[in-house]
């Protein structure tokens, strides 16, 4: 078990890399190929899920994280584009890592799609929730990720990179004609929703990570969770 | 629930017709076949609720269509034909088209997605879910019931708090913020507590013994196997004539005429028939209400 | 035939001492129904999770646990045939719908398709659940949730159940159905019974035998009437018994176990053998000045639901202690709500000292909500005591709390985190919180709720003593017995508007249905009308009718 997590995980970074390096080799299919690359490096998180065993106890911890990340955004509806969901997968997966912190990140995207309408951007959510919650929990035994700077850090740019990654559904839809100018146009004008969440990130992980985490690894030494 | 019309049919059915309308809207990159697309839809929403749904969304659909609408021409500079000139820059007639167009898929799109939540319910989507990974399927099935409970402890704590003189609704941006935070956190604590008996009362009842089998709350009826039949079938059709650039408008080199031609006709009329299936569905339905009624 | 047998168990949780039970013995017949008591912390719920292995408590064990003969923790798989409802309704609800709810149970274990549907439409109909089928199972109300809650276990076919406190968190006729269809199912399906429980009231006619456990020791181990006898001299679980028992007893403690009342019927049969005179029958009329008045309120959650509250005036008069009855969804939370501020009434006015509120939320009234739990927002009790002395400035805060605590019996265990409390310690806790601001009125949504007869005493007896010294104290309740204790006056709640508020004798001696035990058992007999236990302890004499 240890080992393939090992391999799926270099595999994934891997992965990672490609997407972000590759345009320089090939750039016609840009779209096409990165949608697939996306779809190498998440299936295999999901098919692993679904095949772990689980106790009760464990998987009634995630469902209940999924759902309070879902959640959270309620009593932050005054405020515009405020939102702890990214927050809590961040905190949960620092304590219980890379495979419950994908959980977590995509099932609170399902989950809040479940409420809020299933739309053409449930998929990208999932999966840059999910990424979220595996980066988190891989770096979490980092010097980055303990010192609150790294992990400040690592809120802000997710915040941004979630924001980007959103608006890919809209470009995919138009993947026959729209061209680089326009794609840099869209997202010039989601630049400051990007920017609260990521500042928001920033301010709920300085202020209240170390209690967050505190309070999940309490629960999860307590009953001997993941272990 | 509704389980009449469209809801009659097994969902798989239903997702395959989401799935295959969606793509349509992303290949037909042609302005007729889209606009008819958007019409058909449009439609089946005054069908389903009267578009009481729609009307929800109505504010984000237009506001993404103008902005589409206005900004392409602005920023799309290719094309042979220049219509007029805005500060000093030429607007091109391709580039209005093409504003169009994307428009058109934009709302197509978010027009397919609001049906499909009124169509493919929550209990349905899990149904489907539960089929491709059980255990995904628990998961979610699990949080979707804490979500209420959630919520429910979550107003309860807001109320309490409120009277102790915490709020979220009063206050400076930072102290509203905070003390969110603060009622999260409390929510976190008491519900992961509480969640050990929700866990007890699965293992009691046997979860994690031995493979689990699911209810087959929907069954495969002839009927299903037709229109899953006349879905694939119509959906290929359309696949081809995008193969074969009939249901697509090329804007460059040259841009081509709007209007169909020839075979064109043959895949417009392929593509009102496949979004004419359920409204079909639903008119039937209506229809036979209306004359039961007068009967009685 | 032996069912279930416990030979010498005794267990110990990891990283404590003291074992939680210590060779405890004892067996079960087949259909037999057993009521398991005890007092908070004596090991009760223990004992009810090692009997089910799937949920048993990590720990070590020593003794054995026979189930049909065979060892427990010989068997390479726990039985199937033991089923387990717990206290909260709503925790053990783990599917969004009552239909998936139900089957949950039986897709763990593998049924097809087929057998599922088939049985699940022979129980719904048994229970009356089939209109329920298609709902969210947060929609349902507690008592509606338990019997889902009890189908799905039933479902799975046990031959024995064991129930953890089942009723405690239900008002009282939903706890009473529950009851009967327990009942029902023991005496017809033959199904064995181990229940724990605190309402012996309702219980007794139907247990076979009473468990009684202390400090994780059995101490009695027999039928009814005897096991009452028995704990009659207990100092807690005295208060766990009938009323028609701890009547008699009080009267003549000396007798045959098989002579003693248990239920009202029994009860009324005592008082008619004997010729009973009451001292006394005074009611000191307290004078009255109105500190907070509400003045034709309507109030309605949404515009297209119908109307809560509906033109209700109230007042609350200076040191009085009022309770506000009524069935469930009368809309009871609400009006609490609104006094408290939390919601503002569409039509009408609130008056606090004879002036009209400007700011909702007032200083000087504090609520406590139906779940305590949620008062606390920090890791301890200490932190959270020391927060509000913090936020609400008083001369020697850190000596109130140490005063409080003692008096309140939290010593101890202030450093502990408020979700490790019984529920008595938390009732308790947050009300100490609440004093800390120091209020003049004291607003309680349903106090009694999930807590056992004794710590329900001691809260009652809190409050009395806080009244008394000054605090005007309000409480929502559906729990009679409690308002008929403690309250000064009552109020009944019915279709969104105040019925009748008399002071709480006369109140509960004009009700006919919706009264005490003791009203119930005295009126129309020939004793005199007694409205509480202790009113009769105090002012009767009786003598035996020759």
């Amino acid at each position: 078990m240890a080992r393939s997590k090992k391999i799926l995980i270099i595999l994934s970074v891997a992965v990672l890399l490609l997407l972000c390096c590759f345009p320089l080799i090939i750039s016609e299919h840009y779209m096409i190929v990165s949608l697939l690359i996306m779809g190498i490096s998440f299936l295999p998180f999901m098919y692993r899920f679904s095949k772990q065993k689980l106790t009760s106890r464990e998987l009634v911890m995630l469902a209940i994280l999924g759902a309070i990340a879902a959640v959270s955004r309620v009593p932050f509806a005054s405020l515009p584009s405020v939102q702890p969901t990214t927050f809590v997968i961040i905190a949960a997966a620092i304590v219980l890592g890379p495979q419950s912190g994908f959980v977590i990140g995509v099932l609170a995207a399902i989950v809040s799609n479940l409420f809020l309408g299933q739309g053409p951007w449930t998929p990208w959510q999932m999966y840059a929730w999910g990424m979220i919650g595996l980066t988190a929990g891989l770096l979490r035994n980092t010097l980055f990720m303990k010192h609150m700077l790294g992990r400040c850090v690592y809120g802000f740019g997710v915040g941004f990179l979630f924001g980007w990654f959103m608006n890919l559904w809209f470009v995919v839809s138009m993947i026959n004609q729209i061209s680089w100018t326009e794609i840099l146009l869209y997202y010039s004008a989601s630049f400051y929703f990007d920017l609260a969440h990521a500042l928001s990130n920033v301010i709920f992980l300085f202020l209240f990570s170390n209690a967050w985490i505190k309070i999940i690894k309490r629960f999860k030494t307590k009953y001997g969770l993941f272990e | 629930m509704s389980t009449r019309g469209v809801w009659s049919f097994h969902p798989a059915v239903m997702l395959a017709y989401y799935v295959v309308v969606i793509i349509g809207f992303m290949l037909s990159q042609h302005p007729v076949f889209l606009a008819v697309g958007v019409g058909f839809l449009l439609v089946f929403h005054f069908l389903i609720d009267k578009g009481k749904q729609l009307k929800t969304w109505s504010t984000m659909i237009l506001t993404l269509a103008v902005f589409i609408l206005v900004l392409t021409p602005v920023f799309n500079r290719r094309g042979n034909h220049i219509l007029f000139y805005l500060f000093g820059n030429q607007v091109m007639l391709e580039a209005i088209i093409q504003g169009i167009m994307l428009a058109l898929t934009l709302v197509g799109i978010l027009l397919v997605f609001i049906s499909l939540n009124q169509i493919i319910s929550q209990d349905r989507f899990l149904y489907l879910f539960a089929r491709i990974s059980p255990q995904w399927a628990l998961l979610s099935m699990l949080a979707v019931r804490f979500v209420p409970l959630l919520k429910k402890r979550l107003k309860e704590i807001e109320e309490i708090q409120k009277v102790r003189g915490f709020s979220v609704t009063k206050g400076s941006i930072k102290e509203r913020g905070k003390n969110g935070m603060l009622f999260l956190q409390a929510l976190l604590t008491g519900s992961l507590e509480q969640s050990i008996q929700s866990a007890d009362s699965m293992s009691a009842r046997g979860y994690g013994q031995q493979k689990r089998t699911h209810y087959q709350a929907f069954t495969m009826k002839n009927k299903d196997w037709y229109a899953l039949t006349f879905i694939l079938v119509t959906g290929s059709c359309m696949v081809f004539g995008w193969w074969l650039e009939d249901s697509v408008l090329s804007l460059l080199p040259v841009l081509e005429t709007s209007q169909l031609e020839q075979r064109e006709w043959v895949f417009i009329a392929n593509w009102t028939l496949l979004l004419a299936f359920p409204l079909w569905l639903e008119g039937k339905e209506v229809a036979k209400w209306k004359f039961y009624l007068q009967k009685i | 035939m032996e069912i279930l047998s416990a030979k010498n168990i005794s267990f110990t949780y990891p990283l404590e001492e003291k074992p939680a039970l210590k060779e405890v013995d004892f067996h079960i017949h087949k259909g037999e129904f057993v009521v398991l008591c005890g007092a908070s912390g004596s090991g009760k719920t223990t004992l009810l999770h090692l009997l089910k292995q799937e949920i048993a408590p990590h720990g070590k064990l020593e003794g054995s646990i026979f189930y049909k003969g065979t060892q427990l923790e010989k068997q390479n798989k726990p039985p199937d045939d033991i089923g387990i409802v717990f206290q909260d309704p709503e925790n053990q609800i783990v599917m969004d719908n009552v239909m998936e709810e139900l089957l949950f149970g039986m897709e763990n274990k593998g049924y097809q398709t087929e057998d599922m549907r088939k049985k699940v439409a022979e129980m719904t109909h048994y229970f009356g659940l089939t209109h329920l089928l298609d709902k969210k199972t947060s929609e349902l109300s507690g008592g509606e949730k338990q019997k889902v809650n009890l189908v799905s276990v039933l479902l799975l076919e046990p031959d024995l159940l064991l129930l953890d406190e089942p009723t405690a968190q239900l008002d009282p006729i939903a706890a009473k159905e529950f009851i009967q269809t327990l009942t029902q199912l023991n005496r017809e399906f033959g199904i064995t019974i181990l229940m724990v429980e605190h309402r012996l009231e309702e219980l007794f006619a139907a247990a076979d035998r009473v468990l009684v456990l202390e400090e994780g020791v059995k101490k009695i181990d027999a039928p009814p009437r005897e096991a009452v006898a028995m704990l009659h001299i207990h100092p807690i679980l005295n208060y766990f018994l009938p009323s028609a028992s701890r009547l008699f007893l009080h009267f003549q403690p000396e007798v045959a176990p098989r002579s003693i009342p248990t239920n009202v019927k029994e009860g009324r049969d005592w008082l008619l053998a004997n010729n009973i005179t009451a001292d006394s029958d005074m009611e000191a009329e307290q004078e009255a000045t109105p500190i907070f008045t509400l003045k034709e309120i309507d109030f309605q959650y949404n515009k297209d639901t119908a109307p809560v509250l509906h033109n209700l005036s109230l007042s609350v008069n200076k040191g009085e202690l009022l309770a506000i009855l009524g069935a469930n969804g009368t809309g009871k939370s609400t009006l609490l709500k609104v006094m408290a501020g939390i919601l503002r009434p569409q039509h009408g006015k609130v008056l606090y000292d004879g002036k009209k509120q400007k700011n909702l939320v007032n200083m000087a009234i504090r609520y406590l909500p139906q779940n305590p739990a949620l008062y606390f927002l920090e890791d301890t009790l200490m932190a959270e005591y020391s927060q509000i002395v913090k936020k609400h400035p008083v001369e020697n805060g850190e000596a109130i709390i140490a005063t409080l605590l003692d008096t309140f019996g939290l010593k101890g265990i202030e450093e502990r985190h408020p979700a490790d409390l019984s529920g008595g310690e938390l009732q308790k806790a947050a009300l100490l919180g609440t004093l800390l601001e120091d209020p003049k009125i004291l607003l309680i949504d349903e106090p009694t709720k999930g807590l056992d007869p004794y710590s329900k005493k001691v809260f009652g007896t809190l409050l009395g003593d806080l009244r008394k010294q000054g605090l005007t104290i309000v409480m929502v309740t559906h729990d009679v017995e409690f308002a008929a204790n403690y309250a000064t006056r009552c109020s009944m709640l019915f279709q969104g508007d105040i019925s009748v508020t008399e002071g709480t004798r006369a109140f509960f001696k004009g009700n006919t249905y919706y009264t005490t035990v003791m009203n119930r058992m005295t009126r129309k007999s020939a004793a005199p009308l007694a409205v509480t236990l202790e009113e009769a302890k105090e002012n009767w004499r009786v003598q035996r009718k020759s």
